[in-house]
């Protein structure tokens, strides 16, 4: 019983996250890369996502520090930012990145300032969400 | 083709899998897929994707790694994925580095679906382009590329050989699809790379010995003047057979010769391409990097007595073949903003052109071997004017003046100097000419990289329209090659590579001046062929050696008339990737964002437009 419940739980969860549009059917794709040789794929993957990102996120943030803004290095570490997060399905994040992409092609200081902000939420949220997510199905 | 035999080519070249026969055989299970890319967690998804589609994958976030990787071993992989956007490398010059030295299907991956950036790796060569976040069924399919691959070099290997036999006008030279393609087809359990061995003298019981064919620098001159009137789109055998007008040539000499020269020229710009994509780095290391360090280790030095050192001649053929092409399509290499530019073109270009020379048959002259020596390049428009690219051989071209007395008056300047190192067995490159001449060994560098029998198959042709016959020591150890020449590797790069026929001209000249150093023992006419770079004039001179005063140790000797190139050489093995360069080339050829290659063609505008 409890394990039904433990698995509901699961479940639901799981599902929010793609309701809420936290992730994308591309989580789907890691998910059904774990399999008995790979056992914890998607957690390993996730979790080199999120290191790697932090560090883009630090990268980013000092780029945006100096003035005049490197629109073109900023683009590149939203690139970046975007490759991986797509990969992994995080849909939220990548469509942050999507907007801060137009605000540097805008070449609008205050715009990409924003949508980083809004880029770094949307990161620290989907952590938030899939570390629990973990806990919970691992 | 049966699948079995797809397979079993697919599995002949397996030689490192140690998953051995049964992933062979279960093909494309098991392929062998090299991933690069930067981004951790890419790679990590690339991985579990490709592992689930039961290839074996190794991965790499380096494309400097991936790169020594595949020229350690380029037979270890079937298939290359690899992201456009890395901070070491861009995506598209391991693209093309690739496709260069191994010759192995390349799929660009990226997270920009911008049409232009799709344009640009199809016209780098890519076989796929994928965009980001990548799919399972995606990739389940890319084993497609690796047996496309196959089936095309050899359908292209056995439809040359059938276009020489059968008298088929015109076609489609430039590759496969010509009707004898799919005769060809028929073969394809064997191994492709059987064909470089083969040449013409193959297996068709229909084909009867014709003598073969040298390609003098005269008639290979003609051959060029009648391509560039003709226009390189327009140009058929039978036609430039025609403009020609040469007794005892056949159409199928021509038609041979036009697929090699193409491919040469697909190189040449490709190689152009690399320069520009490299950017000026005068490291020499950084050349050893980019140069087909491959293209060495699959030389296949040439069978008989013409084996030439694949240092020296590498250095020769681009720079020879342009000096051949008319002016407008000159490669003006010499137009390159540094001689350092030049040496990664220069050494591709070798690879290039020693690989598209490989396939140069030699064709019977119909002119008497005592052939009067002719400058290569005659009439041909000063691409090559070495003067601008390298002051400093300056010193270089006073002293050549002295080293052939020989009936031309043209002057091998310098370029000749630079395959023939001392070390050489090939031409020996005066380097005691000067400093002018030091510059011109770095070739050498490019030389290790490059397949040199091509180069020393053309030189080779060329030199025995003269009557006489070329044969080269074997090869030197490029390494040690390479090694001598790092440092001299910018300036005289530049020079070997507007100097079209500096490897001819190597061949010629006595080492010891400095001048063209080759041992040219001809009894008639030695071929030297002497580059007058530094006059301006650009014209590369072929001298001939009738009397050669400066026999310097050279190993380059010019037997006497005899061809002994033809039996010599060994086709290039990487052949099959000349026509998929070559198919390559012609896009890129079309393709106007890639500045590098449009001249590629013979149009009037030196190829240096290009750059």
């Amino acid at each position: 019983m409890e394990q039904n419940h433990t698995k509901r739980q699961i479940k639901v969860t799981r599902n929010s996250l793609f309701e809420q549009g936290y992730l994308d059917e591309q989580f789907t794709q890691l998910e059904d890369l774990q399999d008995d040789a790979n056992p914890n794929f998607v957690e390993e993957i996730v979790t080199s996502f999120f290191s790697d990102s932090t560090r883009l996120i630090r990268n980013v943030e000092t780029a945006l520090e100096n003035y005049p803004l490197d629109f073109c290095k900023l683009d590149d570490y939203m690139h970046q930012f975007m490759g991986s997060s797509s990969s992994i399905g995080a849909k939220k994040v990548r469509n942050e990145c999507t907007q801060f992409q137009e605000y540097c092609k805008a070449r609008n200081d205050d715009g990409c300032i924003r949508a980083f902000q809004r880029v770094k939420q949307e990161h620290a949220t989907l952590k938030r969400k899939l570390e629990a997510y973990f806990q919970v199905s691992l | 083709m049966t699948v079995e035999e797809i397979r079993g080519s697919v599995g002949v070249n397996n030689n490192n899998n140690n998953n051995n026969n049964n992933e062979i055989d279960r093909f494309p299970i098991g392929m062998r897929v090299l991933a690069v890319d930067d981004d951790p967690t890419c790679l990590k998804l690339l991985d579990g994707l490709l592992r689930k589609c039961q290839y074996q994958v190794t991965t790499t976030n380096q494309a400097r790694t991936a790169l020594k990787m595949l020229r350690e071993n380029r037979n270890r992989f079937d298939l290359v994925i690899s992201d456009v956007h890395m901070p070491d490398m861009d995506g598209f010059k391991l693209l093309e580095l690739v496709g260069l030295e191994m010759d192995l299907p390349v799929i660009m991956l990226s997270g920009n679906s911008d049409p232009k950036l799709v344009m640009k790796g199809i016209t780098h060569g890519a076989c796929d382009y994928l965009v980001k976040p990548v799919r399972l069924e995606e990739l389940r399919n890319i084993w497609q590329h690796v047996i496309r691959r196959k089936v095309e070099s050899k359908s292209q290997s056995r439809s040359n050989n059938n276009q020489e036999r059968q008298n088929h006008d015109g076609g489609p030279e430039a590759g496969s699809g010509d009707p004898n393609g799919k005769v060809n087809r028929k073969r394809k359990d064997e191994d492709f790379e059987d064909f470089e061995d083969n040449g013409n003298e193959d297996d068709d019981p229909s084909t009867q010995k014709k003598p073969r064919v040298v390609w003098s620098i005269d008639l290979h001159r003609k051959f060029v003047a009648a391509v560039n009137q003709l226009g390189i789109e327009k140009a058929v055998p039978k036609r430039i057979l025609d403009l020609m007008n040469v007794e005892g040539l056949t159409r199928e000499n021509v038609a041979s010769h036009l697929q090699k020269y193409r491919l040469y020229l697909k190189r040449i710009s490709q190689q152009a391409n690399m320069v520009v994509a490299f950017g000026g780095s005068k490291d020499p290391s950084s050349y050893m990097r980019m140069s087909p360090l491959d293209g060495i280790g699959d030389f296949r030095s040439l069978s008989g007595s013409t084996r030439l050192p694949n240092a020296q001649l590498s250095s020769y053929p681009p720079s020879g073949m342009l000096g051949r092409l008319s002016s407008a399509t000159g490669m003006t290499l010499h137009s390159l903003t540094t001689p350092a530019l030049i040496q990664p073109t220069h050494t591709q270009n070798l690879t290039g052109s020693v690989n598209s020379l490989n396939k140069f048959q030699p064709v019977v002259l119909p002119t008497p071997p005592n052939h009067q020596p002719t400058s290569l390049l005659q009439g041909i428009p000063t691409s090559f004017d070495l003067g601008q690219l390298q002051p400093s051989n300056k010193p270089n071209n006073t002293q050549l003046p002295d080293f052939n007395p020989i009936d031309e008056s043209r002057i091998f300047n310098g370029s000749s100097t630079f395959p023939v190192s001392s070390s050489s067995t090939f031409l020996d490159v005066p380097q005691p000419i000067g400093d002018g001449f030091n510059n011109q060994l770095p070739p050498n560098n490019s030389l290790n990289y490059c397949s040199n029998t091509a180069l020393i198959n053309m030189i080779a042709d060329t030199m025995t329209a003269f009557g006489s016959s070329i044969t080269t020591t074997p090869s030197l150890p490029l390494e040690g090659q390479s090694q001598r020449h790092a440092q001299y590797g910018n300036q005289s790069y530049g020079q070997y590579s507007s100097n079209g026929f500096s490897g001819l001209a190597a061949a010629a000249p006595p080492s010891s001046t400095g001048g063209l150093g080759g041992q040219v023992s001809q009894s008639n006419d030695g071929i030297c062929g002497v580059y007058n770079r530094s006059n301006g004039n650009g014209a590369l001179a072929m001298q001939m050696n009738n009397k050669e005063t400066h026999r310097s140790n050279t190993k380059l000797k010019m037997g006497s008339g005899e061809n002994f190139l033809p039996s010599g050489f060994v086709a290039n093995n990487s052949y099959d990737s000349l026509d998929d360069l070559m198919n390559g080339m012609m896009k890129r050829e079309q393709d106007p964002t890639i500045s590098m290659d449009g001249e590629f063609g013979f149009d009037p505008y030196s190829f240096g437009s290009c750059i």
